[in-house]
């Protein structure tokens, strides 16, 4: 579905990442994970042909995308949901989701938000509310269901679990493995909290300082401790310390 | 209506527009429209030549006016604007663009004047188009039909802002472009939209002033600080907020300059651009985000808030 190779590139002069080369197979979940500075976002970012891509080659489904973009690539089925800045905050909820529906009819954009408000009932009190004035979660919520707005053929998620309380993180991961499971979405996800990325994930990769370090399985890349120690957070030693769920991250703010 | 008032209405909506203008280009694209000076001489020019050479009224030239303005916002946003936008160009060198551009029309303004009087046989560095008004229920009727042009010009921006899907679009890439991007709204047909609205605004801002000023081929130079101050007490981040400081400025001069003159003396005439400026910087003193960022729905919970526990 997606693949990444030899991909040089960064922002302006500041180059990023080096060589990556990474494969996001259909329908299924890859997870993308390493440390704070590792270019996670900025992976992301050059998919979606907002960095700069020096050299390398982006592929999907055999179509090379890089320089693509960014509402050309919308319009292939690549549905994008950052880090931050997620939602229209200044937009109503039925404006964030008609948005995120552009390119679908008015109709058809009408009928496909009743299903987000189905699959996310918690959206529907809010329908009207600006999207600013919502939770941290309630935005994540909004965010995943506009990405889900596009009928998407890919999803990128960028640290969707970042700043969440942990039942609202877990909530939001069921989501995400619901939407490959039962949608047959093919999902790129980059993730700082691990362990509950790799749990639900088919494919890993560790990314550090801008290269891959590790790629596999997501089950094996929990049971590398050295690897799970050195980058994630996670105790190397012991199978209760690989089973512990590494505290979440409080940079930043919702 | 006293005449400086009706003077006042008309050249405070022109400057309101201009100023909307720049404000509208500021916050969809982050340029500075410093072009915005010759794009209202243009709308005066437009309207000049209607009226000298076809007759009528200046009132029936202002669609014409508008489409002009519109060619020349998007004559600058592809010669220009949008090649910059894309090497993603600092603020200032979009600035710095428009300023290039303005002395560009400048240029053309200087030309077609000439041209006017060499093969018409007109005189177009010092006119007064006010000549060509008449009066509506006892006043002059500019003093009434420009304000009332301009709310429902603001009106129409409101609605297609907020009912249409492309207005709601624009306001999403206003607001967060990269996701507007990853929605599939296509930011270049925004930055265009804009240019088109904005440069329609200045150039007839530029034929609403003329109504109440001397219209020559270096006006829009000399009123450009007023249409910045404008934009700047609006606080530059709602197009509203400029469309109201713009419409201040304009109102804030003619009444200023009316009673200090029978205050101090004819002597301050010479001083009138002073009187809105010091405004500005006393507003911006008090509310460093302009008008914009005037919690007045705070204000008012807080006033009649109050009010109430005090009665109760």
């Amino acid at each position: 579905m997606l693949k990444i190779t030899n991909l040089n590139s960064g922002y302006g002069k500041l180059q990023v990442l080096y060589d990556l080369s990474i494969e996001a197979p259909g329908k299924g979940i890859t997870v993308v994970v390493g440390p704070n500075g590792a270019g996670k976002t900025t992976l992301m970012s050059s998919i979606m042909g907002i960095a700069k891509v020096i050299s390398g080659e982006i592929l999907f489904e055999d179509v090379p995308i890089e320089g693509d973009l960014t509402h050309n690539l919308a319009k292939k089925g690549i549905s994008y949901v950052p880090q931050m800045g997620n939602v229209f905050a200044e937009l109503a909820v039925s404006d964030n989701l008609n948005m995120a529906g552009y390119l679908m009819t008015k109709e058809e954009s009408k009928i496909k938000a009743e299903q987000m408000l189905e699959i996310f009932p918690v959206l529907k009190k809010f329908y009207a509310r600006s999207a600013g004035t919502l939770s941290g979660g309630e935005r994540r919520m909004l965010a995943i269901a506009m990405g889900l707005m596009k009928n998407p053929k890919l999803m990128l998620l960028d640290e969707l679990s970042t700043d969440l309380a942990p039942i609202i993180a877990e909530k939001v991961m069921k989501e995400v493995a619901r939407m490959r499971d039962e949608l047959g979405i093919t999902i790129l996800m980059v993730e700082q909290m691990a362990k509950r990325a790799l749990e639900i994930g088919d494919t890993a990769y560790l990314m550090v300082s801008g290269e891959v370090r590790y790629a596999g399985k997501a089950d094996d890349l929990l049971h590398e401790p050295e690897l799970c120690s050195m980058y994630l957070g996670i105790k190397a030693g012991s199978e209760d310390a690989i089973a512990e769920i590494e505290k979440p991250s409080t940079e930043g703010s919702e | 209506m006293t005449p400086w008032m009706a003077s006042g209405l008309v050249y405070a909506s022109g400057l309101a527009l201009t100023a909307g203008s720049i404000t509208l280009l500021f916050i969809v694209t982050r340029t500075f429209n410093f072009a915005v000076a010759s794009m209202a001489t243009f709308g005066f020019y437009v309207a000049y030549t209607g009226v000298a050479l076809y007759g009528g009224l200046p009132y029936q030239y202002y669609p014409l006016v508008f489409l002009f303005g519109s060619f020349l916002g998007i004559v600058c946003y592809f010669g220009l604007n949008r090649h910059l936008l894309r090497r993603q160009a600092a603020e200032i060198t979009l600035m710095m663009s428009t300023l290039g551009y303005d002395l560009l029309l400048l240029s053309f303004i200087q030309m077609y004047a000439d041209y006017l009087t060499h093969s018409y046989g007109l005189f177009p560095r010092r006119v007064t188009l006010n000549t060509h008004d008449f009066e509506l229920f006892g006043e002059r009727a500019a003093a009434i039909i420009l304000p009332v042009i301009a709310i429902g010009l603001l009106t129409l921006l409101h609605q297609f802002m907020t009912k249409t899907r492309f207005g709601v679009a624009m306001r999403a890439t206003i607001e967060n472009p990269v996701l507007a991007g990853a929605s599939g709204i296509n930011s270049d047909r925004v930055y265009m939209v804009s240019w088109i609205i904005a440069g329609g605004m200045a150039t007839l801002g530029g034929a609403f002033m003329a109504m109440a000023m001397t219209g020559t081929p270096t006006m829009g130079m000399f009123t450009i600080p007023l249409m910045f101050a404008g934009a700047i007490l609006g606080g530059l981040t709602s197009l509203y907020g400029g469309i109201l400081g713009g419409f201040m400025i304009g109102m804030t001069e003619y009444a200023g300059v009316f009673y200090l003159s029978q205050q101090l003396g004819p002597w301050v005439l010479g001083y009138r651009m002073a009187i809105p400026l010091i405004l500005m910087a006393a507003t911006l003193l008090l509310f460093p985000r302009g008008l914009a960022g005037i919690p007045l729905g705070k204000i008012i919970e807080k006033r009649f808030g109050r009010k109430r526990g005090e009665s109760a």
